[in-house]
């Protein structure tokens, strides 16, 4: 937790970093009191502040038992969360050239088959009801167009 | 009088078919929301928001304030019989109630868990009705330099109360205002921060960024620590659930105190319903004849927390419909919803749009008597509900997510922010920085830098405008009183441990 809240506020200052040039690019104002760039500009500051404290008291403070443990779970876990990242990542970019139908099964049938190691059976009959009863909901019920393949569903 | 004439314009707005269906189908979902682990209120609602585009925008509150409330209810089941909290509002309900399952008097805790619920619930609605009225024609008079104050302290309040580490919590907010900086600026006309992408210049979805925050970094965060299945296979009759007369008379004080207690608590922004149920059990604690025995199964320690956690839900409407100002993270993204819905909340939502407020407040009304026949009767089938496994359900919150933000603008960006902040919330939630200030910073951002600039140019620069009128500047006060008070705390600690050590 210490070494992550070291990086943390290193980030957040190279953040402020770039929020202070852009905001300094930002036309200022004359006539109408502050201009576009004024808020973001203050905020980078107070940001630069937060994350100074951040750093300063990580720094400081003793180690405790919780800055042992490592933050992010085991590689297992890790492999899942990639694996639902991944596929949400696919689905997205992919809906639009397979359309909502067959788009929705494969990611449920990937979600349960490869991220979660179901059997056929059950992975096939969630894929099928899930997508089912979203299209329902939405295209029937809430008359929500959703993205058709260049097959028309 | 008024009061009077209002609630029943609200009546009769909420006993329309449609109102009533969906006050029924809300509180129905929170229920279920509360009682399955691994999903909370926020997540809840943020996915319902799309659902409800198609209604009008009462019935639609109606809908979402139902699952913000209904939730409250759900939490205790899975608290009192398996001791897994439901919700983290139910976590202290868990103590005491869990003690009395296993001690063989399940029915009456649950029951006292239920009636606690309604009993306070329905008080703090009376309170709302009672107290939102008058709060909001004073607010109507707040111009750029109050309204300024009043979301800073707002913001500075949320923070300071949420969580143990204010700094992380002010990082949250501030990160949220940056958040809402993106788009082109309403003033000027001048794109900021866009990157050149067409998709940002409208600024960053609200439902996408709520969405990616909650539902999907709660999915990452299951996955990496599986949900326990635990089955309680009691079985309970309608009679059994019924509190006896020396449980009511245990309960009488927990009651009124949790009742207060929680609308109060809950009124304060960053008060919120998990906070209000600590205090409450905590004073209870302190009052009791006989503190030694909470923990081990006493119906106080039930029905204190329970009604402090429902009286907290209505308690955090008063600060969301007459000023604006969400208490936590439920009432951030229902204002968040709202806004999409093309109304202003803010003190002129009572005078401009009656029908929608008073039959949100009747419709809460309806709904705790919903949520009471639901509870009660229907406990046992809450409980087998616990048996669909998460894994089933993972993909089922993934994929109505995802389609939900889909359908709220056609838009696929929308989409890929809602992947992005999924992203950024699960790490959000490994180094502790609490989403609920990024969330309601984003949706108070704009107004608060409209209110911030146009205060400006009316003092032509000058700082002093916050300070010289009195409303202002004594929010200004509470504002950085709550920002520094992590510091004034440390200093205080220090000096009494010098005068001890003298």
């Amino acid at each position: 937790m210490k070494k992550a809240e070291i990086n943390t506020a290193i980030v957040l200052l190279i953040l402020s970093g770039y929020v202070v040039w852009e905001a300094s690019q930002m036309p200022p104002s004359a006539t109408f009191g502050p201009g576009a760039g004024f808020l973001p500009f203050w905020l980078a500051v107070i940001l630069a502040v937060l994350a100074a404290i951040l750093f300063g008291s990580a720094v400081r403070r003793p180690a405790t038992e919780k800055d042992q443990k490592a933050i992010f779970p085991g590689k297992q876990a890790l492999l899942s969360i990639a694996g639902v990242m991944i596929g949400l990542g696919v689905y997205i970019s992919l809906i639009e050239v397979l359309g909502y139908l067959l788009d929705t099964f494969l990611l449920v049938l990937f979600l349960m088959k490869v991220v979660e190691r179901q059997r056929w059976r059950l992975s096939l009959i969630v894929s099928v009801c899930t997508t089912v009863g979203l299209f329902v909901t939405f295209q029937l019920l809430l008359r929500v167009t959703l993205p058709s393949s260049m097959f028309g569903f | 009088m008024d009061i009077f004439n209002n609630l029943l314009l609200g009546f009769q707005v909420a006993t329309t078919g449609e109102n009533l269906l969906f006050c029924f189908i809300g509180v129905l979902i929170g229920t279920l929301i509360g009682v399955l682990p691994g999903i909370g209120p926020v997540t809840g609602i943020a996915i319902l928001i799309p659902v409800t585009f198609g209604m009008n925008s009462t019935t639609a509150i109606i809908t979402m304030a139902g699952v913000y409330y209904g939730a409250m209810y759900g939490g205790s089941t899975t608290s009192i019989l398996i001791n897994l909290p439901g919700e983290s509002a139910s976590v202290m309900t868990m103590l005491d109630g869990y003690q009395m399952a296993k001690k063989g008097r399940p029915g009456p805790a649950l029951g006292m868990a239920a009636l606690a619920s309604f009993i306070a619930g329905t008080f703090s609605i009376v309170m709302l009705t009672l107290v939102a009225p008058p709060l909001a024609s004073f607010a109507v008079s707040f111009g750029p330099p109050e309204y300024f104050a009043l979301t800073f302290a707002g913001l500075t309040l949320v923070s300071a109360l949420g969580g143990d580490a204010p700094v992380k919590a002010y990082i949250s907010a501030v990160l949220g205002l940056m958040i809402a900086c993106i788009g082109i600026d309403a003033i000027s006309g001048v794109g900021r921060f866009t990157f050149d992408s067409m998709n940002l210049l409208d600024g960053v979805g609200f439902i996408g960024m709520a969405v990616g925050l909650f539902a999907i970094a709660e999915i990452f965060e299951n996955i990496e620590e599986p949900i326990k299945q635990v089955f309680s296979d009691v079985k309970l009759g309608i009679m059994s659930l019924f509190p006896n007369r020396q449980d009511w008379k245990d309960s009488f004080g927990a009651l009124w105190r949790g009742s207060l207690l929680g609308f109060f608590i809950g009124t304060l922004p960053g008060g919120g319903a998990t906070l209000c149920s600590f205090v409450a059990y905590a004073v209870e604690k302190k009052v009791s004849k006989h503190p030694e025995k909470f923990g081990t199964g006493v119906i106080e320690g039930v029905a204190a927390p329970e009604g402090a956690n429902n009286a907290a839900a209505g308690g955090g409407m008063v600060p969301m419909l007459t000023l604006g100002i969400p208490s936590g993270g439920s009432t951030a993204v229902m204002l968040g919803a709202l806004m999409i819905h093309g109304l202003r909340p803010g003190p002129m939502l009572f005078s401009s749009n009656p029908e929608f407020v008073w039959g949100l407040i009747a419709s809460m009304y309806i709904g705790n008597v919903f949520l009471v026949i639901l509870n009660m009767p229907m406990v046992g089938l809450w409980v087998q509900l616990l048996k669909v496994p998460y894994k089933i359900l993972m993909p089922l919150i993934l994929t109505i997510a995802a389609t939900g933000i889909f359908a709220t603008d056609n838009n696929i960006f929308d989409m890929w922010i809602m992947f992005f902040f999924g992203a950024i919330g699960y790490v959000l939630r490994k180094i502790d920085i609490p989403a609920a200030p990024m969330v309601l910073a984003l949706v108070l951002g704009s107004k608060l830098e409209m209110s911030l600039r146009q205060a400006l140019t009316l003092s032509h620069g000058s700082m002093a405008i916050f300070f010289t009128r009195p409303i202002a500047a004594t929010l200004m006060i509470v504002a950085l009183l709550s920002l520094f008070s992590p510091l004034l705390i440390r200093l205080w600690k220090r000096y009494r441990a010098q005068l001890t050590a003298a």
